[in-house]
């Protein structure tokens, strides 16, 4: 009796803390609710209805591959694809072939052939899947003099601990979808579909808001930081900083993709207070607008100085050193966040996978890449540890495949 | 067990004060990593320094090393228009300007902006002034025009540099939160210690 009287009564009390946190939640609901109705004038109102995200579609076949202009979804897996040593350009013309086919059905909300999961297929929740090719593919195709001379290793910078586990590979499969059960999917699709042909280099997998969460924002990382302000406008800025407009046909609508895995040191970031990481970013945390600014996208002003004489943009914040005005040196970021488990003592693996689409790598990436690496104060916080760069080839139309116009 | 029951007040006495102790601590704690942080230590010339002889250069002495590509010092006048320098030379902690012309009489402000081991950004300013008795006077300040671009608003407050005699030193930087967490830390300390008085008090009196 004595050791069930105490249970009955922290059971009771159990009950009693039950129901109390449920009063709890649905004031704070209730709370929510008329914050919510404060904000509604700022906030966007426009909600999409789940069964629309799940069956939004995006094209396969076209000039150029999606993934890259398109509107960036909630999820990623970026799976890079070590060759085996046999591959030569005829394997890769009959690899091609079927991840292009595997692609263009599940992108469209078909199942693949022979899909063992034919269920899976049918959501595509805005899947894309582009294809990229690392030096080693136009190695293993026997055609490096094809090879855009920005797509190799990038040099090494003195901030970089790169580990291969997360470095390199031959060919990127970049899977993006609203849906992570989508992804997930065609990740395993593809995956199954290249092993006569390749092997497992690393894979990368990332999110951002959930769709619709905030539509048209600029993305968030870990670090509370607007992600992508200065990202090239669509349309002609874009146009300028992404696409080769020109060339023999393997080159002529294709861009490159600079794939990045930077380590992000959440329990030194949590040591800073708000001033400090505003001055080291140079842009405010809530709206993300520059020091000297009111608003996400106004000008910075970097000669602007307080009553002190120090300019109010420090010249260290990664604002300053990753700025650039013309649209030929702008990069389009295209980043997910990952986080992975904590150790056992909680600290974080958390970070950001770094993708960026340019022309030309060295034109674009490079400079301000080398600013950052020189100088940036961010660096104090955040690490590269993976890197890679792929050439993303151009598109193809109906009945064709992704590489047809390098290898056909 | 009467016996048992008696020290039990005092042993409750001592955990609550430890544990109001460690709670005190534990406020101040936020304060600490601030003391990992590098901060000004000396200055020539000195802060406030009235110098009858106008320097030609600007020496700032640090707690920590210096990084000169992370080291900002500016020197402004009384109208908070900038004054020729060159760039900071970085020696280990000192870092020196050196000033173009030949400074006119009136008050200076020196600012600086550094970046500690830890990668935590310090700046303040302080003031000094040159009263050269054969020296030309500076042009009287205009009235400060505040234009809202140039206002830091969320920088580290300044002291005044609108009235820079009155200017002091200011470690600036992540130090912000530094002063206010002592001061509560303090406030509670004092607290702990007077709510042990009453209970020892109380305590003798039972006795």
């Amino acid at each position: 009796m004595t050791g069930s009287g105490p249970r009955a009564v922290s059971r009771r009390g159990l009950l009693a803390g039950g129901a109390l946190a449920a009063g709890g939640a649905l004031g704070a609901a209730v709370a929510v609710t008329a914050v919510g109705s404060d904000e509604s004038a700022t906030r966007p109102t426009k909600t999409t209805p789940v069964a629309e995200i799940g069956l939004a579609v995006e094209p396969f076949h076209g000039t150029r591959q999606a993934g890259v202009a398109t509107e960036p979804q909630a999820y990623a897996a970026f799976v890079a694809l070590a060759l085996r040593p046999e591959t030569d350009r005829e394997t890769l013309g009959r690899m091609l072939r079927l991840l292009s086919d595997d692609a263009a059905r599940l992108t469209q909300g078909r199942p693949a052939l022979a899909d063992t999961e034919p269920e899976l297929g049918l959501l595509p929740a805005r899947l894309t899947v582009t294809f990229g090719f690392g030096p080693g593919f136009y190695q293993a195709a026997n055609l490096d003099e094809r090879r855009p001379p920005s797509v190799a290793a990038l040099p090494a910078f003195r901030i970089d601990r790169l580990s291969p586990h997360w470095s390199g590979g031959d060919l990127l499969l970049q899977i993006c979808a609203d849906d992570p059960l989508t992804v997930a999917h065609a990740q395993r699709v593809l995956v199954k579909d290249s092993r006569p042909f390749a092997t497992v280099a690393w894979v990368q997998q990332g999110f951002r808001r959930a769709a619709g969460a905030e539509p048209g924002r600029t993305q968030r990382n870990l670090f509370g930081q607007l992600d992508g302000t200065a990202n090239p406008k669509p349309g002609a800025p874009l146009e300028t900083a992404v696409w080769v407009p020109d060339g023999p046909a393997w080159l002529r609508d294709s861009t490159t993709l600079v794939v990045r895995r930077i380590s992000m040191n959440l329990e030194t970031w949590d040591l800073l207070g708000r001033t400090d990481r505003e001055l080291s970013v140079g842009r405010r945390l809530d709206t993300g607008a520059p020091l000297t600014g009111a608003e996400e996208h106004d000008e910075p002003d970097f000669n602007a100085l307080g009553s002190n004489g120090l300019t109010v943009i420090p010249d260290f914040s990664h604002l300053t050193r990753s700025h650039v005005t013309e649209d030929r040196l702008r990069i389009l970021r295209r980043p997910y966040n990952y986080d992975g488990v904590p150790s056992a003592d909680g600290t974080a693996d958390s970070g950001l996978i770094f993708a960026s689409y340019q022309a030309d790598v060295t034109r674009q990436f490079l400079p301000i890449q080398r600013r950052l690496a020189e100088r940036d104060l961010l660096n104090e916080w955040t690490t590269p540890i993976g890197s890679a760069v792929f050439a993303i080839p151009p598109g193809c139309p109906e009945g064709g495949w992704i590489g047809q116009q390098l290898l056909g | 067990m009467r016996t048992n029951t008696r020290p039990r007040p005092a042993g409750f006495l001592a955990a609550a004060l430890a544990a109001a102790l460690a709670a005190a601590a534990l406020l101040l704690v936020p304060a600490s990593p601030a003391a990992a942080h590098n901060s000004l230590t000396a200055t020539t010339p000195a802060k406030d320094a009235e110098l009858d002889m106008a320097p030609t250069e600007i020496t700032l002495k640090f707690l920590q090393k210096l990084d000169p590509a992370f080291t900002t010092i500016v020197l402004s006048d009384a109208a908070e228009q900038k004054v020729p320098t060159s760039e900071p030379v970085v020696t280990g902690a000192e870092g020196t300007i050196s000033i173009d012309g030949t400074l006119a009489n009136g008050t200076y402000t020196v600012a600086y902006r550094v970046v500690s081991a830890d990668g935590h950004p310090v700046q303040g300013s302080y003031a000094f002034t040159v009263a050269d008795p054969a020296g030309a006077e500076a042009p009287t300040p205009e009235p400060a025009e505040s234009s809202p671009a140039a206002e830091p608003t969320t920088a580290p407050t300044e002291p005044g540099s609108a009235s820079p005699v009155a200017a002091t030193d200011n470690d600036g930087g992540g130090d912000g939160i530094g002063a206010p967490a002592v001061i509560g830390g303090g406030i509670l300390l004092v607290l702990v210690a007077g709510g042990l008085v009453v209970l020892l008090r109380r305590r003798r009196s039972t006795t």
